[in-house]
């Protein structure tokens, strides 16, 4: 186990693409997570209401316990940043023939795949706990009397955006391994996560078997936020039937790439 | 199994792959004895390459089996086989030493022998290059490295000297010879024939995915032998020669005549036979037989 963390660390540890999409993420999570603030206090100083009646300068988006809630849900749209990468280290390693040497070599193929799900739990993880200190620094300097009991309720939020991240990479591993090719794959993905499911969302009618897409369940885990603060009913709790749906969705997506790749001449 | 497997490094039964209707492999059953340079020989498309990566376990064969050290537990077996397969195959973008640390971790040794494969193969003052600034040749050697890595009981290479110039192709020659003294296995697949003549103790050939032929380099040059002669009276000659006690064939080439003699027969028999029927040769030439009209008999007398 600790050797295929080891082979893993070694491939991504100078290489460029991982570098540049890695900070890609962290800097676009901050710039939208700040930029919100600055949008907000202009606003307010411009004397601007939401629906004539709310102070745009009062809301408490960084303050706890909603900033959980809400840099989450915000973090979670760029979710695709890390998939990216997940793709292009999948599909290189097909393209330079690697993924065959390293069979060759000795691995076997479950150890290749959970060499690959270690990538997917190491990008997760990071981002989760950048997410979180993020959101302890912010919280803290924005929330005028922070109290421990502010500061843990909403904090469920985190460890769901670490299932959410976890399961959508598993997911851009399938993608990757299935297509082989990086552009195909980089396109297949978008176009399932921003198109097909969303019109196939818009057929079905009925909200609970919409909610058994892949997709649309890995979204549902983190709902929109924002519009409690216009005084409307928010789902603000993560629900274990939504983390149940996932976990059976990640479940079936690492059985999916373990058959592919055991039945598939390198 | 039987108790050959103690002396065969890896044995095949039936070994078949299928792409459609095309068999690659058919039907393959062979045994590489340990210690031996076994050359596996056939035209392009014969099949060595889907052969080698069934035994290599990255193509899953259609039907029939293989088996490496008597054992079938695969993962291991591949730990302590040092392979290049077609091309090399590394990451581009990572240094030689870096893709030597993936292969060491994978093998699960340590980082030890690194710096001394880079020695043997020349690219020790670029081991901090990143692979993709490797010339052709240099890519060819890091994979004889990494195969050499694990200090491997069997070596397996696929056409390792393409791509490579002369001095390459005799350095890489040399360096086969040296691991084959080391008492290791070592499975050349190659389409030139001269190197394997050169190199290998054993060799089979493979056509349209059919073992054609299986045996030892030498026997090959024993079997049979051919001298060439020349007289002043050429006629003379050939009358004597057609009643030579071990021949097998005569041909005449002009001046020139070829003898095909049983290989058991010494040379100087057929000189002094000559000499004591008041014949002078003018010429004699011991021709030896080559691998490649062996090589190029054995597909022909398929077709």
């Amino acid at each position: 186990m600790n050797r295929l963390v080891k082979i893993e660390i070694l491939k991504i540890r100078t290489n460029a693409s991982f570098w540049v999409l890695a900070v890609l993420h962290i800097a676009i999570i901050l710039l939208v997570i700040l930029s919100g603030k600055m949008f907000l206090r202009s606003l307010s100083i411009q004397g601007e209401t939401i629906s004539n009646l709310i102070d745009p300068g009062a809301i408490p988006l960084y303050q706890f316990p909603d900033i959980w809630h809400n840099i989450t849900y915000v973090a979670a749209f760029l979710k695709f940043i890390l998939a990216i990468y997940v793709i292009i280290s999948i599909t290189s390693e097909i393209s330079y023939d690697t993924l065959r040497q390293n069979i060759m070599n000795g691995l076997s193929r479950k150890d290749f795949i959970v060499s690959k799900l270690f990538l997917v739990v190491l990008l997760a993880l990071a981002s989760t706990l950048f997410l979180f200190f993020t959101g302890l620094i912010i919280g803290f300097t924005s929330t005028p009397d922070p109290r421990l009991h502010d500061v843990i309720k909403y904090s469920g939020f985190i460890p769901a955006y670490f299932l959410l991240l976890t399961v959508y990479l598993v997911f851009a591993l399938l993608i990757g391994l299935l297509i082989r090719k990086t552009g195909l794959a980089l396109g297949l993905m978008f176009l399932y996560t921003l198109i097909i499911e969303p019109i196939i969302a818009f057929r079905i009618h009925t909200e609970w078997i919409k909610g058994l897409l892949p997709i649309k369940s890995i979204n549902n885990l983190i709902h929109m936020p924002f519009v409690k603060y216009a005084l409307r009913e928010v789902k603000d709790y993560v629900a274990p039937l939504d983390m149940v749906i996932v976990s059976v969705y990640a479940a079936l997506f690492i059985w999916f790439i373990y058959l592919l790749l055991k039945k598939r001449d390198l | 199994m039987s108790l050959d497997n103690i002396n065969h490094v890896v044995t095949t039964s039936n070994l078949t792959k299928h792409y459609g209707r095309i068999r690659a492999v058919d039907e393959l059953t062979f045994a590489i004895p340990a210690g031996s340079v076994f050359g596996l020989l056939g035209p392009n498309g014969s099949g060595k390459t889907t052969t080698l990566g069934m035994l290599l376990d990255v193509i899953n064969p259609t039907s029939g089996s293989y088996s490496w050290f008597g054992n079938f537990s695969k993962k291991e077996n591949r730990q302590k086989i040092g392979s290049i397969l077609e091309s090399p195959a590394f990451y581009p973008y990572l240094s030689a030493v870096d893709n030597l640390q993936i292969i060491a971790e994978i093998k699960g040794i340590g980082y030890d022998n690194i710096s001394e494969v880079l020695k043997i193969t020349g690219l020790y003052e670029r081991r901090h290059s990143t692979y993709r600034t490797f010339s052709l040749g240099m890519k060819q050697r890091l994979a004889l490295a990494s195969a050499l890595l694990c200090d491997p009981l069997v070596m397996i290479l696929d056409e390792p000297t393409n791509g490579l110039d002369p001095r390459g192709i005799a350095e890489i020659r040399e360096l086969i010879r040296t691991i084959a003294q080391q008492g290791k296995t070592i499975i050349l697949a190659s389409h030139l024939l001269d190197e394997v003549q050169k190199v290998c103790t054993h060799f089979a050939v493979l056509n349209r995915g059919k073992l054609m032929y299986s045996g030892l380099v030498n026997e090959v040059s024993g079997a049979e032998q051919r001298v060439e002669l020349s007289a002043d009276n050429t006629g003379e000659l050939i009358l004597l020669l057609e009643k030579f006690p071990g021949k097998r064939k005569l041909e005449s080439a002009g001046e020139k005549i070829v003898i095909t003699l049983d290989g058991s027969i010494p040379v100087s028999d057929l000189s002094r036979f000559v000499y004591q029927h008041g014949i002078v040769v003018t010429h004699l030439v011991s021709l030896k037989r080559s691998l490649e009209s062996q090589f190029l008999e054995i597909l022909n007398e398929q077709v």
